[in-house]
């Protein structure tokens, strides 16, 4: 490959490139609780077409969150699929990834036969999610991007920031550098990691078989981009001083080149304008050309409508499990444990709205949102669940609905969100310290901030023991994290009496439903209530005789 | 035979316990606190009193409770680092009175400060989230100008340290600064508890540990408090109880009681005895032996809760 012997060009493709990735991951890193960054965190995943028609699709999301993929298959129309080759952050890591992986020499045996399989793919997402089944979160481009840097690459710079850390701050310590004596960035922990990493590591590993591989071949996204996209108007153009030399042709990184170097298949061209810039006469351009291009069959029809069919006979047989309601009894999502984030909708929705993009297990200040795996069922294996043993939900955090980017958990104002009950605490009375073993223990009163739980004197009792009210619990979790009984909780949360609103005030439906989530802080909380006293025989809770 | 003085809070007992050494040490320690020896620190004048009880808004009381004990120069020489405890484990609110007044904790890193402390920082370890917790005395202390008050939420803050003389809990994980501090303040709030009756400064030590949960699961709590309370030695002791709580706490919501008090001592024990016997908790009048933790700290002689036969001064 020669370098160019015209007068420099600029690069706006990889300059763009460039910058769409440090804006998709910084705004990752900034979606920090409380405090949200200038612009949503969540836009890069509401421009990924299939993740955004998959949760409309499936998971009746608004039609007004499709606003932005309406811009893009617009734009598409006229630009061709520039988002590839300029915007998307997934194929920025593969051409990053490329350049060290490429074989030398081109790709060993040609894969062309393999690129009507993205059409097929997105036949089969588009069709699953039509009834019901939505699989955006195992091939949408972004969504699966945003889980690798979320929760791979973010969890690893923490884990090495605080490794740095731990070793500086005795010299710190010395300097009086307050800053970095004190610094506690957390270490986030969450669960399939070797998915989230493996699904990116698969996909650029792809790339020792030919250059965006993933792109080329397999990308739904980009394959409902192709076809938006493959009569541009502005296109490419090359100029008869065109001397053949084939250059264009070998470095195209979708090989969208044909044997004609002045002939461009469009659906597969991303725009990189690597040709322009290696094209040694300057015969190549990419221009406004309203002259349309030729037709383009991209797959047969035949092949297609297989696919569809596949996808539909995946969500049917998908639909004959009992946990999906319309079953006679359905069986609870996950069997007793499953607890999803407050402001989640219905469950059928809700699994087919959520992409699985691990944002709001990123945002999650507590780490206590992680994938549910297989406990509501495959589809919803990067979907998430509040563990409160890892973490309890605070109440006054809301974060998680904010980054959502399709409505699967409603962004709720803090003042809803304390009214979302997303289960009910449960005292384990076996293993309970104050119930079972007459210690006086009463933390998950302590750190009850509804004042859901009160302590009781019982007959035959030497110690006060810990009773719930299921009216003023929320199920925040807060009481499971820290109880001290090891190695499992003795007052546990399940999902019992959880609300699940699709749309309207959880306030409202929570008095409704006879609640009274209080919080004990905060201008919405009521004046605390004059105790009652402790009964003139007995000494007040704590106290001996 | 312990004969000298110990000079930091974490060297206490360093000969295992037996019924004579224990007769002997008490004997020892209450001549020592009698002749004014003990705690260390700065000589103290004759005639300082154990306990001063000061009334008034919560930063003139607690200057002036601090001053009766013979200012803060008696406890902080040039130089030191000082480490304030206070309570600020829930979320900050001064009429729920579940965390030490801000005014309280300013004042008394303004008195630290005018002593001449090489460093001062206010610590706990919170129950709720850290940055939530520590807002109001943050706010409180940004007068000052510098980083000082932190809610340490990360094991890697915490140091293992065994606990000499410890009955049931033996060792424990400690906070850094605390084991590297040459003077330790407790700040507490007066609040009311349910399983161990009262929150004072004895039990405030349990927010400078990483692991308490072990001590309602493992050992019993009044005894590892106690334990506790021998290897986290305040030299100071300031008890919030400008508002005391006293049902329901050391959470809340509770009846909230206005008695504009801080009560300060040398001596943790006695502090938090003469908190128990002046604040009205539940509506009566408790005594300090009612109090388990108070009465086993007494019985192991780690301070005094008889504190009718101590020196009290009223302002």
């Amino acid at each position: 490959m020669g370098r160019s012997t015209v007068p420099k060009r600029m690069k706006p493709a990889i300059w763009c490139q460039i910058l769409s990735f440090g804006l998709f991951f910084g705004l990752m890193l900034l979606s920090v609780h409380p405090v949200p960054p200038p612009v949503p965190p969540e836009a890069f995943l509401r421009l990924d077409p299939v993740a955004m028609l998959a949760a409309w699709l499936a998971g009746a999301m608004a039609w007004s969150a499709l606003g932005p993929v309406f811009l893009l298959l617009v734009l598409t129309a006229v630009l061709g699929r520039f988002f590839c080759g300029w915007i998307c952050p997934l194929g920025a890591t593969i051409d990053a990834a490329d350049r060290r992986v490429a074989r030398d020499g081109g790709p060993a045996a040609s894969w062309e036969a393999w690129r009507p399989v993205k059409y097929q793919i997105l036949a089969i997402v588009a069709a699953a999610a039509l009834f019901g089944l939505s699989l955006a979160f195992l091939v949408a481009p972004v969504a699966v991007a945003m889980r690798f840097y979320a929760l791979v690459i973010h969890s690893l710079l923490k884990a090495g920031a605080a490794r740095v850390l731990s070793l500086i701050r005795p010299l710190a310590l010395d300097a009086d550098w307050t800053w970095v004596v004190y610094a506690d960035p957390g270490v986030p922990h969450f669960g399939l990691p070797w998915f989230s990493a493996g699904a990116v590591v698969l996909i650029l590993a792809a790339g020792r078989l030919a250059p965006r591989f993933w792109c080329r071949y397999l990308c739904p996204a980009g394959a409902l981009l192709a076809l938006a996209g493959s009569r541009p108007l502005w296109r490419r153009q090359v100029s008869p001083a065109c001397i053949d030399c084939g250059i264009c042709q070998q470095a195209c990184p979708t090989a969208a080149i044909g044997r004609d170097p002045r002939r461009t298949r469009f659906a597969e061209c991303i725009a990189c304008q690597r040709c322009v810039r290696l094209c040694p006469t300057a015969a190549v351009r990419f221009v406004p050309n309203p002259a349309a291009p030729p037709r383009t069959p991209q797959a047969s029809r035949r092949q297609v409508l297989a696919s569809a069919a596949a996808g539909a006979a995946l969500a049917w047989v998908d639909a004959l499990d009992p946990r999906w309601p319309g079953a006679r009894r359905p069986l609870p999502a996950g069997g007793a444990g499953l607890i999803r984030p407050p402001g989640a909708v219905p469950e059928s929705d809700f699994l087919g709205r959520c992409v699985g993009c691990g944002l709001c297990l990123k945002v999650c200040p507590t780490n206590t949102l992680q994938p549910a795996g297989l406990a509501g069922g495959w589809a919803g294996l990067m979907s998430p669940r509040i563990v409160p043993r890892l973490g309890p939900c605070e109440p006054a955090c809301n974060a998680c609905g904010q980054v959502c980017p399709t409505g699967a958990i409603r962004p709720l104002a803090p003042e809803e969100k304390t009214w979302a009950k997303i289960g009910t605490a449960f005292v384990l009375r076996h293993k309970c310290l104050a119930f079972e073993f007459d210690q006086s223990c009463l933390v998950c009163d302590e750190v009850c901030p509804y004042d859901a739980i009160r302590l009781e004197r019982m007959e035959n009792r030497q110690v006060a023991v810990p009773l719930v009210d299921e009216r003023r619990c929320s199920g925040c979790g807060l009481c499971h994290f820290h109880c001290p009984v090891r190695p499992a909780s003795a007052i546990v949360v399940e999902p019992v009496g959880a609300l699940r609103l699709a749309q309207g005030s959880y306030r409202r439906a929570a008095r409704d439903a006879g609640l009274r989530l209080h919080l004990q802080r905060g201008p919405h909380a009521p004046p605390p209530a004059s105790a009652p006293q402790a009964p003139e025989d007995r000494p007040p809770p704590g106290f001996d005789p | 035979m312990e004969t000298r003085p110990p000079r930091n809070p974490s060297e206490i007992w360093t000969l295992p316990l037996n019924r004579r050494r224990f007769m002997h040490r008490g004997l020892v320690g209450l001549a020592a606190l009698a002749a004014g020896t003990w705690p260390p620190g700065p000589a103290r004048a004759e005639g300082t009193p154990d306990l001063a009880i000061a009334r008034g808004r919560p930063a003139e009381a607690t200057r002036a409770a601090v001053a009766a004990l013979g200012g803060m120069k008696a406890f902080v020489r040039p130089g030191q680092k000082v480490v304030i405890k206070p309570n600020m484990s829930f979320a900050p609110d001064v009429e729920r009175a579940t965390n030490t007044d801000p005014e309280v904790v300013r004042e008394l890193v303004a008195l630290c400060r005018e002593a001449g402390a090489g460093r001062v920082r206010v610590l706990d370890h919170p129950l709720r989230q850290p940055e939530l917790c520590i807002e109001g005395v943050r706010q409180a202390c940004t007068a000052f100008d510098e980083d000082l008050v932190h809610g340490l939420a990360a094991p890697d803050f915490f140091k293992p340290r065994v606990i000499p003389g410890g009955l049931q809990m033996r060792q424990t994980d400690v906070m850094q600064d605390v084991l590297e501090a040459d003077v330790l303040i407790s700040a507490p709030k007066a609040k009311s508890h349910g399983a161990t009756g009262v929150s004072l400064s004895l039990k405030g030590m349990m927010g400078l540990i990483w692991d308490r949960g072990i001590m309602h699961y493992k050992y019993d709590l009044n005894e590892s408090i106690v334990d506790l309370a021998g290897l986290l030695r305040p030299h100071l002791v300031v008890v919030d109880a400008t508002r005391a709580l006293t049902t329901n706490g050391p959470g809340g919501p509770g009846t909230v009681v206005r008695l504009d008090t801080i009560i300060a001592a040398a001596d943790p024990v006695a502090a938090d005895a003469q908190t128990v016997a002046l604040v009205p908790w539940y509506g009566r009048r408790m005594a300090p032996r009612q109090v388990a933790h108070i009465r086993r700290a007494h019985e192991r002689g780690l301070g005094r809760m008889d504190i009718e036969n101590l020196r009290v001064r009223h302002l």
